[in-house]
């Protein structure tokens, strides 16, 4: 590692400039590489929360409570390996932006579940819904991988 | 008062940044914020014991928050940039920049 930071008052602009291209690259080497457990985990929530809701607008009887319990445990299981995947980074999971990302994902659940329960059997709205869930989880996901 | 206490930029630079490693460390943690022990070693690629040294010294500093746990049995050290080492940070890369900058200004305004 070249050492141009030892002499107090002796950076010139090139070696500054060095320096702060240096950082940069440092912070987002450190930041990518912590940065899939959050990736994986809202494009998973995604994925299964929006087929879980699809079927459960989709389905009656068994069906409907196997599917129900399905998504349910599959949910159970995404939160407890993310909190297992970032165990000491809380710090990261805290930001604005995952409250905009959570919020958005809940917002668009909240949707989906709200067609199961009124508009059950429903191809079009819960096609419509259930696909709105995929979709701003997988835009949310990107953001964080571009980000 | 010397020609050094003037208003020079590199007098904003903060002395415990102008370390290669420190600079690293915090460097690795900024945008994270939060990080294990072994993912800053492997950013800043140093060994175990130089990155302990250099931590310590931040520890000291109040520029980092060394935190301990156990998963399972396994104890897992993590490394938190704290407040005032992000106020040092920001005060050091502003003054980097106004030095990386000075060499583009006219010359009338050395």
């Amino acid at each position: 590692m070249t050492d141009t930071t030892t002499t107090t008052g002796g950076i010139d602009p090139t070696g500054a400039r060095e320096l702060l291209d240096r950082a940069d690259r440092i912070s987002r080497r450190a930041h990518d590489a912590v940065r899939w457990p959050y990736v994986t985990f809202i494009t998973a929530l995604g994925v299964a929360t929006s087929l879980g809701t699809l079927a459960m607008g989709l389905t009656t009887g068994t069906a409907f409570a196997a599917v129900y319990v399905g998504t349910l445990a599959a949910l159970v299981a995404l939160v407890i390996g993310f909190m297992l995947a970032i165990r000491g980074r809380s710090a990261f999971a805290s930001s604005r932006r995952w409250t905009v990302y959570i919020a958005s994902w809940a917002v668009t659940y909240c949707a989906a579940i709200a067609v199961v329960g009124w508009v059950h059997g429903s191809v079009l709205w819960s096609g419509v819904t259930s696909g709105l869930v995929l979709v701003v989880a997988l835009v949310c996901a990107a953001w964080e991988s571009r980000s | 008062m010397t020609l050094e206490q003037g208003t020079h930029p590199r007098h904003r630079l903060d002395d415990l940044l102008q370390n290669a490693v420190r600079f690293s460390i915090v460097a690795a943690l900024d945008r994270a914020g939060t990080l294990g022990f072994r993912e800053v070693r492997d950013a800043v690629e140093i060994t175990d014991s130089a990155l302990s040294k250099q931590v310590a010294a931040l520890e000291t500093a109040g520029y980092v928050a060394v935190g301990k746990a156990f998963v399972g049995k396994t104890p897992r050290t993590s490394l938190t940039l704290t407040r005032d080492g992000r106020a040092a940070w920001r005060g050091h890369l502003d003054a980097l920049r106004q030095i990386a900058g000075s060499d583009q200004e006219s010359p009338g305004h050395h």
